[in-house]
């Protein structure tokens, strides 16, 4: 588990075969090369030339057909019947065995597309796994899902059907043309070879007028999907605001542009030419071949068989109407998947780096970083120190740095500029695995993940129920959780139970527990918890803080007056540092924090004193 | 496991009938295009299936060595049948695109009016990602399969004139073609119910996994802290190797179809030569006539192996449209039962023998009683899961409640227009949710004529401006998805900001003030003394020293109250509130952070 999960950060695939190596290669060299990786992934060629094959095999029976159905007929004129039969039987063979050589095939293709979406699905999800979080914090979640899933799907519509289609076009332009020259007066080939190149010339104006338009509408969708996420996901918000119809006003503007693109795009098929060519050099050899019939250079079976193979000729003319479309929706898909994955990872695993079990000794030195390059500051030349096993508490108002400060301990971010010494070691020479394994966060805003309870406490370290309940004791959240109908396998969110946000919490704080940090970060976390309950996590958290570093993002007087160092931020700078006692001396920036709040709270406090 | 690929309980069973009604409803607005597209794809059917004809008269007058002109005006007219032909099929695609371009925009029109309808339970059973892949993408597959229906119509028009023609020059050969008709429907329909449930299963498959996406993604912090990728990615290939395994079920029985067909397709053609040629041999047809035959055969062919290759998108799209209006249909929870559209509230709330729960057997509320008069400020305290939320939840009418009533000034909340009534109704939620917009934007959310002044007011007055004034580009900054590029507080402050703009007659605090600091918060607490003056207030609060103001406070355990009054009465009585109260003191009084203190040093 910890080596595989160590490969995870910069290139996840490597974990199961090393020869996936191939697609990060193929990424790098554009989108045609990785797309080609893929196909020709180990099994995949296989299915591939078995494709060409059987299609090649499926073209000449039908050809051949159209020869014996010649020969048949001129017989029949003749008034031979004696070989009647042969010719239905073999004609029937034909007819009987193409369906089953193309169940084959489609079988083969169905294989291969199916196999491809997942394996680029797989790609792409491992992939994003190891992007660092200032990337995730960029993306919009419709962008991502759209990608996911419809971008994916693409790669599987662009095998099945697009590829074997293509491949089939091709043999049933080249094929018939060859039965042409091969069994008919040669000069008969003339018609169709004209239409094939006509063809082709009006496909790619086709081609480069569509194009356009299926990008709008792949770019349009995208839209689509992110707007009414987004409104979604605020839906007590839109209702309690009573904005519904402005949201609705959002998404019909989205929606209204696709429609647009969609009936462009309509116009651009209807005007499609090659099936007007086509009927008209169909016309064109049917006038060469009564030509050819007046100079009794070929007979009534010939002109038959020729007008048979000609008109296998519409199978690509029609089916490259769609067909295109669906390559480049392909293509495009593959452009904003490799966009996604080629993104330069910032940070790097380092899985060579330092391993070791940290004391929790913290120094920063002159940090500065902002979230976007040349963007306003969030930390400016940050500097302190704090002992292994100390308690921290950091201070400052909304917006002051305190939770991003906390984030480059354990790189979610790297700093800009100065570093971060963990144990006298900079952050970044640690291996990721070492470094993260040892902090644990308790976040403020609580994300559980729609699984049970049990998968949420053990989620960063696999463990018994029985260590599960424990944790769960101590963070005083065994009682509600026992309290559920299926007690720790109940399912949290979407589809299970209603958790409060101090329920929430306190799952979270267990989840932290578990995996007992070196050094833990508690941000804000107890403030959604109510007094009785606090009470309770207030003794478990002192518990948990014993041999352990501890960094407090906090405006409670209890936590911050425990607190071996406190440190006042104020617009990324450091403005204070020290006790509690010394800061009220010393700093007017602390005393302006709390201040007011003593005045309110300090009869308060005094009468509440009086009763304990 | 298997997950996702149970039928969601919104899911509804439509009788094909029932299904093909909703589908016509949806054409009715677009008669004058439909129209238009009909006479087209009549002319340019009859076009079409003339020419074979036309063929097939050209080779057989060969035989006969008739007037060299004869044949140069047959190749003429079929010269000319070939333009007018493609003109027609122009004019019927353009107006299909049209046609379909508005269908779809109108179900995703009605099916997002019908999402957004939907109560805060619907939110709470499913996930979002599933709800948007059947507004958006299952509205592409149904828009899809329309198109392709009307392509089979047209091809099946050119049949039928064939077969016409057909049964003129030899009835015997066209009964043939007439046989085999059923039994192309007998195959076809006998892998329809096979696929159906197939693509359903498929379907389930791909939206698990989007749902999947999604989640994952929105907990990658924690994974990343964690360090548990590598778990999320176990997990991942589960489900996305349960989408392979079904979707490629369904991908080759999908396809088995064409084939099948085909084979179908090469017994009638045996037939055909077989007793067309002993036809021709006795002079019966000519070989032009069987020519017509060999065409016809894969003009009849060739619609319904469309429909054989198009079959996954056909079912895609009918399973589609069946989950589309399923969601369109589904009768929301929360009813109205009249649209009074209430002046200026008074703020009189009232619960009447309330019986609430969100789920079966876990009743939050059960004859729950509570008057809360106009303009007075309430704080709701309690124990997590006492029901405090929920209440909020219900005056909001996010949730319909099973049994009592829940009256505002004396009417029945379920009698208001639910927008007339919410526009009277501020809430804060525990959780701030932001726009991916401006700041600006997000302030006048429910507000859009705000100006800047009153913008910059409303920021003001919720605990101060001026960090928005440090930013970047001030009120004009991007806050970014659900508001990540600002801190909680920050939001926490935009969100006040927002309902302060409203002017409810009704504001609902809950938990409001979690996440600001305490400077800040001591700001929000002195705009909230103003704010609350003028309407009614209900404020749920675990911070016990910011509702000691209030007019009144109830305590709550488990949807019951225990104890009601004001603070000075109830620290009187000594019950839970005061002992709540002094638990949430003794954490700031000295003798308490000694004692801690003293833990800690014991433990060290």
């Amino acid at each position: 588990m910890k080596n595989s999960s160590k490969k995870l950060n910069l290139t996840p695939q490597v974990e199961f075969s090393p020869e996936k190596d191939v697609f990060i290669r193929a990424r790098q060299k554009g989108t045609r090369r990785w797309i080609l990786a893929h196909l020709f992934y180990k099994h995949n060629k296989f299915y591939i030339f078995t494709i060409l094959f059987l299609t090649l095999l499926t073209a000449n029976l039908n050809a051949l057909t159209f020869i014996f159905l010649g020969i048949a007929i001129n017989e029949f004129v003749a008034g031979n019947s004696s070989n009647l039969l042969f010719y239905v039987i073999l004609i029937l063979i034909f007819g009987v065995s193409s369906p089953i050589l193309r169940f084959a095939n489609s079988m083969l293709r169905e294989v291969l597309a199916q196999r491809i979406e997942r394996d680029v699905r797989k790609e792409f999800f491992a992939n994003l796994l190891g992007k660092s979080q200032s990337f995730h914090d960029r993306q919009k979640m419709g962008e991502v899902m759209a990608r996911a899933t419809d971008d994916v799907r693409m790669l599987n519509f662009l095998i099945s059907p697009a590829v074997s289609l293509i491949i089939e076009s091709f043999t049933a332009l080249i094929i018939p043309i060859i039965y042409i020259a091969l069994f008919l007066p040669s000069q008969l080939f003339l018609a169709p070879i004209i239409f094939v190149v006509i063809f082709l010339i009006l496909l790619k104006d086709y081609v480069r007028k569509l194009t356009p338009v299926t990008m709008m509408m792949r770019t349009k969708f995208g839209q689509m999907n992110a707007v009414l996420n987004e409104t979604l996901t605020g839906i007590d918000v839109v209702k309690g605001s009573n904005q519904e119809e402005y949201e609705m006003k959002k998404y019909y503007r989205k929606i209204k542009s696709y429609r647009d693109a969609y009936v462009k795009q309509g116009q651009i098929q209807a005007k499609y030419l090659p099936i007007l060519f086509l009927a008209i050099l169909i016309t064109v050899g049917l006038i060469h071949a009564i030509y050819l019939f007046t100079l009794n250079q070929i007979n009534i079976g010939q002109i038959i068989t020729y007008l048979g193979l000609m008109s296998t000729l519409r199978f690509p003319t029609f089916i490259s109407i769609f067909i295109f479309a669906i390559v480049k929706n392909a293509k495009i898909s593959s452009d904003r998947l490799l966009d996604f994955m080629n993104e330069e990872t910032l940070i790097d695993e380092n899985p060579e780096g330092v391993e070791k079990l940290l004391e929790g000794n913290i120094k920063f030195e002159n940090v500065s970083f902002s979230y976007a390059k040349n963007g306003r500051p969030v930390l400016q030349n940050i500097s302190f120190e704090i002992k292994p096993g100390q308690t921290v508490a950091i201070v400052g108002t909304t917006g002051s740095g305190k939770t991003t400060l906390t984030k480059l301990l354990s790189r979610l971010y790297d700093v800009d500029k100065g570093k971060i010494l963990v144990d006298g070691v900079d952050v970044r020479d640690y291996a990721l695995n070492s470094l993260r394994n040892q902090i644990s966060y308790i976040e403020q805003d609580v994300f559980l993940f729609s699984d049970t309870i049990f998968s949420n406490i053990s989620f960063g370290r696999t463990s018994s129920l029985e260590d599960i309940i424990n944790v769960a004791r101590e963070a005083q959240a065994h009682e509600f959780i026992s309290s559920f109908p299926n007690g720790y396998d109940s399912e949290v969110g979407e589809r299970g139970v209603q958790l409060s946000g101090g329920e929430r919490q306190r799952i979270a704080i267990a989840r932290a527990f578990l995996t007992d940090p070196r050094i833990l970060v508690l941000d804000d976390s107890t403030s959604a918890i109510d007094s009785a309950t606090e009470d309770k996590i207030q003794e478990a958290i002192s518990k948990v803080l014993k041999n352990r570093t501890t960094i407090l993002i906090t405006h409670r007087l209890s936590q911050i007056r425990w607190s071996d160092l406190i440190i006042v931020l104020k617009r990324g700078e450091i403005v204070a540092e020290g006790t509690h006692e010394e800061l009220l001396k010393s700093s007017e920036e602390y005393r302006k924090i709390f201040v007011k709040r003593f005045d309110v709270s300090l009869d308060q406090l005094l009468k509440g004193e009086e009763k304990v | 496991m298997w997950y996702g690929l149970e039928a969601e309980e919104y899911q509804k069973e439509y009788k094909d009938k029932d299904l093909l009604k909703r589908i016509f409803k949806y054409f009715r607005p677009y008669r004058k295009e439909f129209a238009i597209v009909t006479l087209f794809l009549t002319l340019s059917s009859l076009t079409y299936a003339s020419i074979p004809i036309l063929i097939s008269i050209a080779i057989t007058n060969l035989g006969a060595n008739l007037e060299p002109i004869y044949v140069v005006s047959v190749i003429i007219l079929i010269f000319c049948l070939n333009f007018l032909g493609w003109i027609f099929s122009y004019f019927r695609q353009k107006y299909t695109a049209v046609i379909i371009g508005n269908i779809v925009l109108d179900v995703r029109q009605s099916a997002n009016a019908a999402v957004i309808d939907r109560d805060l339970s619907f939110f709470d059973k499913y996930p979002i990602g599933k709800i948007v892949s059947r507004v958006n993408s299952d509205s592409r597959d149904f828009g899809e399969t329309v198109e392709l229906t009307m392509q089979v119509i047209s091809s099946l028009f050119i049949i039928l004139f064939l077969l016409i023609v057909m049964v003129f020059i030899n009835p015997f050969l066209a009964s043939i073609f007439m046989v085999s008709i059923p039994l192309f429907f007998v195959v076809a329909l006998t892998f329809r119910k096979v696929a159906r449930r197939l693509t359903l299963l498929g379907q389930r498959a791909l939206a698990s996994v989007n749902a999947y996406v999604k989640e994952s993604f929105g907990g990658i912090q924690i994974a990343k802290t964690f360090r548990q990728e590598s778990k999320l990615y176990k997990k991942f290939k589960e489900v996305n190797n349960q989408s392979y395994s079904v979707n490629l079920k369904r991908g080759i029985f999908m396809f088995s179809v064409f084939p099948a067909l085909s084979i179908v397709q090469g017994v009638i053609f045996a037939l055909i030569i077989y007793y067309g040629g002993s036809f021709i041999i006795s002079g019966q047809i000519s070989p032009g006539e069987l020519y017509l035959f060999i065409q016809s055969l894969a003009y009849l062919f060739f619609p319904l192996l469309v429909i054989a290759a198009f079959w996954p998108q056909f079912q895609l799209g009918l399973a589609a449209s069946e989950r589309i209006f399923t969601l369109i249909d589904e009768s929301p929870a929360v009813v109205q039962s009249n649209d009074i559209k209430p002046k200026r509230l008074e703020g009189q709330i009232e619960f009447k023998n309330l019986t609430f729960q969100y789920e079966e057997n876990r009743k939050i509320f059960d004859d729950f009683s509570l008057t809360i008069h106009p303009g007075e400020a309430l704080a709701i305290v309690g124990h997590t899961g006492a029901g405090k939320s929920s209440l909020a939840n219900l005056i909001a009418r996010f949730y319909e409640f099973q049994g009592g009533d829940i009256l505002i000034d004396g009417t029945s909340i379920r009698e208001f227009d639910l927008k007339e009534y919410r526009k009277q109704i501020g809430i804060i939620p525990q959780s701030p949710f932001l726009w991916d917009a401006s700041i600006k934007k997000n302030v006048k959310y429910s507000r859009r004529d705000a100006t800047d002044t009153e913008i910059n007011d409303a920021l003001d007055q919720a605990g101060g401006a001026d960090w928005v004034k440090d930013l970047n580009n001030g009120i004009r900054t991007k806050v970014g998805e659900r508001g990540n590029l600002i801190s909680m507080g920050q939001r926490q402050l935009v969100v006040f900001a927002r309902t302060l703009l409203e002017n409810p007659a009704i504001l609902i605090l809950d938990e409001a003030t979690a996440s600001v600091d305490p400077f800040t918060e001591t700001r929000i607490q002195d705009a909230l003394e103003k704010t609350i003056k003028d309407r009614t207030s209900i404020i749920i609060a675990h911070r016990l020293w910011t509702v000691r103001h209030v007019d009144r406070i109830i305590v709550l355990e488990q949807g019951k109250i225990v104890e009601e009054g004001s603070h000075d009465y109830l620290m009187a009585q000594g019950g839970t509130y005061a002992n709540l109260y002094n638990t949430y003191f003794r954490h700031q009084s000295l003798s308490y952070l000694d004692k801690v203190k003293e833990i800690k040093q014991r433990s060290s």
